[in-house]
């Protein structure tokens, strides 16, 4: 079974985000940029798969400007056996949106033939958590998102889901997609021989015009605000006026 | 001579730091000390999984072979994160040694994790974790030895960095010799010559890891409704650091971009960049240290951590009175300028 797998070139997690001086987005200029990490838990996850014989190749898609090569870079030398380079943009700061995304991964997919499209959840630089959802509506297969664990077995993944409350188990037909969260597993470090391999693997350069897709933006970022600051606290003294200021001020209790 | 590094060499160094970023926090450095202990297993079994062992030891030898360029990244994450297990001194210096002198089968036992190698050379005359090591390489002035652990008389000896035990080592009758004469002084000068090199990225790790810990600070630290980091009286500090830092730099990729060398130019050229990455990291730290004000000082604040492993670097390896002696040959033996920078006739490999 071949397992697909967007990844997404972000904004580095460890970066404090800085917003353009016209409001229009934040600043990307000169800024550490790295795999989305939920993109990096779906690489580990085919990569597990691929180690317990459950799938036989891994490609990696990323979708975006020319330097989206060194996250897929990443992904090779995390054990990706090829990768897929859709350059539709050349300034950094320009997010194709979810549906173009989702549009030029379903014509991959036709193209591919995986069994398995594994996502990150969503991307951590604008948060949408709409591709991986799109994707199955325009594939028409099924989806089971967030998904905390994976069993691949007799042509059907049994995805655990984290919901409110608990967990929910599904059981859905490959091919299939599925949307990884946070604890799924713990992604790898790339080792060295590893790094200086993925040099040598295939890494194909593609063009949205390449699948008829157009990724022309169909919204505006009306306003980019930084969250307000996080105001100093109180030293109570006494758990009787705490328990006071959580009924009269703050109205929790 | 270009000094930007590679995107293989990029992603290395991200990878190297992510995991330094993971399993060696000060937290973590402080819960081994509070144990009495100096070495994780469980992070050294992680870095020799990544291959770091032999990122210098020749392909034919069973290592990567990487291009000195590309482990100075690897060594500046060390240093930043303060790896106390002796990663830089064994993949840098020692099992480099062991491949020129033709040894194979405790390089392959070190190489695939299974014992670790300790050094005594005339530049670094205690060696770091002898105890744990399964043998220890004695450069002497007229040849290089191997002994096993067991046949040495190893006498602990204070430490000024409590990450790195130091010890005295004796030396043992019956000790396999490796190399004699001319070809021991050669693989001699070559050690010392990575030891003064891995040291100086190791060093500008450090300075810019305190400029960072230090911008955090100040950063987050009011007085007078703004953060003390406004004013200039703290950030000039932190920004001279910096310059020092960002001056280093260069004098580092060019010594490490045409190392091992053999002649007085390379030998200058590493010397300069040790003594240009000490200095930029100790006034790093102590800028770093002064910018904190007073709890700089304590026990809690990390930073005097940096500052011991940046002291005991800068005298290990070649002091700064040996260094300045070597960069004064290169300058009477032919005269500075731009024709004589980087002379090819001096380059190795």
């Amino acid at each position: 079974m071949k397992v697909l797998v967007p990844v997404k070139r972000v904004i580095d997690y460890n970066v404090k985000v800085r917003v353009r001086s016209d409001g229009t987005g934040v600043d990307l200029a000169n800024v550490k940029m790295s795999m989305n990490p939920f993109d990096e838990i779906a690489v580990e996850e085919a990569i597990r798969l691929k180690e317990r014989g459950a799938a036989s190749e891994i490609v990696a898609v990323s979708i975006g400007v020319a330097q989206a090569s060194e996250t897929l870079r990443t992904a090779l030398a995390m054990g990706a056996d090829r990768a897929i380079l859709i350059r539709a943009a050349a300034d950094v700061h320009q997010d194709i949106e979810p549906l173009a995304v989702a549009k030029l991964l379903a014509a991959v997919a036709r193209d591919e033939g995986p069994g398995l499209i594994l996502c990150g959840k969503q991307a951590i630089d604008n948060d949408m958590n709409a591709t991986g959802q799109m994707l199955a509506a325009l594939l028409g297969w099924p989806q089971a998102t967030f998904a905390s664990a994976l069993a691949v077995a007799d042509g059907t993944a049994e995805v655990t889901r984290e919901v409110d409350g608990g967990l929910q188990v599904l059981r859905v037909a490959l091919p299939a997609v599925v949307t990884v969260d946070l604890r799924l597993n713990e992604p790898r470090y790339a080792s060295l021989p590893n790094i200086m391999k993925a040099k040598k693997k295939p890494l194909e350069e593609k063009a949205p015009a390449d699948y008829g897709v157009d990724v022309t933006p169909r919204l505006t970022v009306v306003r980019t605000a930084e969250p307000a600051g996080r105001k100093a606290g109180v030293r109570v003294g006494s758990v009787d006026e705490l328990i006071a200021k959580l009924k009269d001020e703050a109205g929790v209790i | 001579m270009d000094f930007a590094l590679s995107e293989e060499a990029r992603l290395m160094a991200g990878a190297v730091a992510g995991l330094l970023a993971d399993s060696c926090t000060t937290a973590q450095l402080r819960a081994l000390l509070a144990r009495g202990d100096s070495f994780d297993r469980d992070r050294w079994g992680r870095l020799v999984a990544m291959g770091l062992p032999g990122a210098l030891v020749p392909e034919a030898a069973g290592g990567l072979g990487l291009p000195p360029a590309d482990f100075a990244p690897l060594a500046e994450a060390c240093g930043a994160a303060l790896l106390p297990e002796p990663l830089v001194e064994m993949a840098g210096i020692t099992l480099p040694l062991l491949a020129e002198a033709g040894e194979r089968v405790l390089l392959a036992r070190a190489l695939a994790g299974e014992a670790t190698v300790a050094l005594v050379h005339p530049r670094a005359p205690f060696a770091l974790h002898a105890a744990r090591a399964a043998a220890v390489v004695l450069v002497e002035p007229s040849r290089i030895r191997l002994a096993p652990t067991g046949a040495l008389r190893i006498t602990p000896r204070e430490s000024l960095d409590p990450f790195r035990p130091i010890a005295e080592v004796a030396a043992a009758e019956g000790a396999e010799t490796l190399a004699e004469g001319t070809a021991a002084a050669a693989l001699s000068a070559r050690a010392a010559d990575r030891g003064a090199l891995w040291s100086a990225a190791q060093m500008l790790g450090m300075g810019q890891r305190c400029i960072d810990l230090a911008a955090a600070f100040v950063q987050g630290r009011h007085q007078f409704g703004r953060p003390v980091g406004s004013f200039q009286a703290v950030k000039h500090h932190l920004a001279s650091a910096q310059v020092r830092v960002e001056l280093a730099r260069p004098v580092l990729a060019a010594a490490s971009a045409q190392s091992p060398g053999a002649g007085p130019a390379t030998a200058a050229r590493i010397a300069h960049a040790k003594l240009a990455c000490g200095t930029a990291a100790e006034a790093a730290a102590c800028a770093a240290i002064q910018v904190h004000g007073a709890m700089g000082y304590s026990w809690e604040v990390d930073l005097h951590f940096h500052l011991k492993r940046i002291l005991a670097l800068s005298a290990a390896w070649g002091t700064p009175a040996e260094l300045r002696a070597t960069v004064a040959t290169r300058i009477f033996a032919a005269p500075p300028g731009p024709e004589t920078l980087f002379p090819e006739e001096d380059a190795r490999g």
